[in-house]
């Protein structure tokens, strides 16, 4: 995958995953939907410059909308003064803000550097959150993957709270996330093994979107899984 | 001025933890808030009848879980209160506060019966202590007037 190829794909995802979190805002308070009706607009203008044929882009819209998305990503985050949903929002912003340096950089180097400072990220995000789990004792041993069903705020069901009477089961599956997690960047050895990885990847999203209403994770993980791929083929 | 020059010293501090992740996604689970308020007549009434915020459902079938895929505004507006809980523990902000108020009283929008309430919201902390869930009251805001208000 050529590394225009791959920037292009990334911000397609990325403005279609910015579409349905801004849909998400304009049910209610008019402060919000004014923003959110601005990053919907600006998402469709990168949807448009992205699709254009590269030996149109002199006349193109990019990179502007881009810039745009990034300044009003400042507007969004004083709004909410942080990010409006944790973990996924903080990934969108690092992946607009590193597609913006790209698309901006006047060197081929340099747009590399920016693009694969996020699939760089993108691995670590796997990696340190498994680093973290497998040196936690409470993690090895289940008991971490237990307090979360049985008193934190994710799970989406009184049902789903009940898994914390499973002590074998969750053992089994804090094993499962851990290993997946600290083991990604194995998967980065060859192609058919970082598809897997992706897959599996996609897999333990759904689930946490599922189990634990994470929907936003389901949709902006996978948005910046080309800066992977392209690292991948750009590094082995 | 003064309200630029303070946005423009926050920016970096609200850019930086984005584009510098530190991804330690669950690495100590600690206490978990749990929103709840009371509605009263006055803001001397005694407040007694806590409810819980947005209570979970039972269960959620599979096909709705599928669906909030693309549409779960509630959810994700609710875990954006409980941030907001857990920040005004950590560090207590106008902002956080005037965003759990503001939330609560916008889910009366549909009973006007309430217009001109009083209410009082309380953040309670759940956390693991011998085996046991232990639970112990963090916070208790003032009394705000509810204003209800179709065009937010």
């Amino acid at each position: 995958m050529t590394l225009d190829t791959a920037t292009r794909l990334t911000e397609v995802l990325l403005a279609l995953a910015f579409i349905q979190q801004s849909a998400e805002h304009l049910r209610r308070f008019r402060d919000e939907q004014v923003l959110f009706l601005a990053r919907m607009a600006l998402c469709v203008l990168v949807i448009l410059g992205a699709m254009t044929p590269q030996s149109l882009t002199s006349w193109s819209l990019a990179p502007w909308p881009l810039v745009g998305l990034a300044l009003l990503s400042l507007v969004i985050l004083h709004r909410f003064q942080g990010p409006f949903n944790g973990g996924s929002d903080r990934m969108g912003l690092l992946a607009l803000w590193c597609l913006t340096l790209s698309e901006c950089l006047p060197t081929e180097k340099g747009r590399e550097i920016a693009f694969g400072y996020l699939g760089a990220q993108v691995v670590l995000s796997y990696f340190i959150a498994g680093w973290v789990k497998i040196v936690n004792p409470d993690w090895r041993n289940g008991r971490a993957l237990r307090q979360v069903f049985a008193f934190s705020a994710y799970p989406v069901s009184e049902g789903v709270r009940g898994w914390a009477t499973q002590p074998a089961i969750l053992h089994a599956m804090s094993w499962a996330v851990i290993l997946f997690e600290i083991g990604f960047p194995l998967t980065l050895a060859s192609r058919p093994t970082l598809v897997v990885g992706l897959a599996v990847a996609g897999v333990f999203h759904l689930a946490n979107a599922c189990l634990f209403g994470l929907n936003r994770f389901f949709w902006t993980w996978p948005a910046v899984y080309p800066a992977i791929i392209w690292l991948q083929g750009r590094l082995f | 001025m003064h309200h630029v020059f303070a946005a423009m010293i926050r920016t970096p501090k609200l850019l930086l933890p984005a584009l510098v992740p530190s991804w330690n996604f669950f690495n100590v689970i600690g206490a978990s808030p749990r929103i709840e308020y009371t509605l009263l007549k006055s803001p001397e009434e005694p407040a007694g009848d806590w409810r819980e915020f947005r209570p979970r459902p039972n269960r959620v079938p599979l096909p709705a879980m599928l669906g909030r895929l693309f549409w779960n505004a509630w959810w994700n507006e609710t875990m954006f209160v409980v941030s907001c809980a857990e920040r005004l523990l950590d560090e207590p902000t106008e902002h956080s506060e005037n965003e759990i108020f503001r939330r609560i009283a916008a889910d009366f929008d549909d009973c006007p019966e309430w217009n001109g309430a009083w209410l009082r919201f309380r953040i309670a902390l759940l956390s693991e202590h011998e085996n046991r869930i232990a639970r112990e009251i963090a916070f208790v805001s003032d009394p705000r007037r509810v204003v209800i208000n179709t065009v937010r």
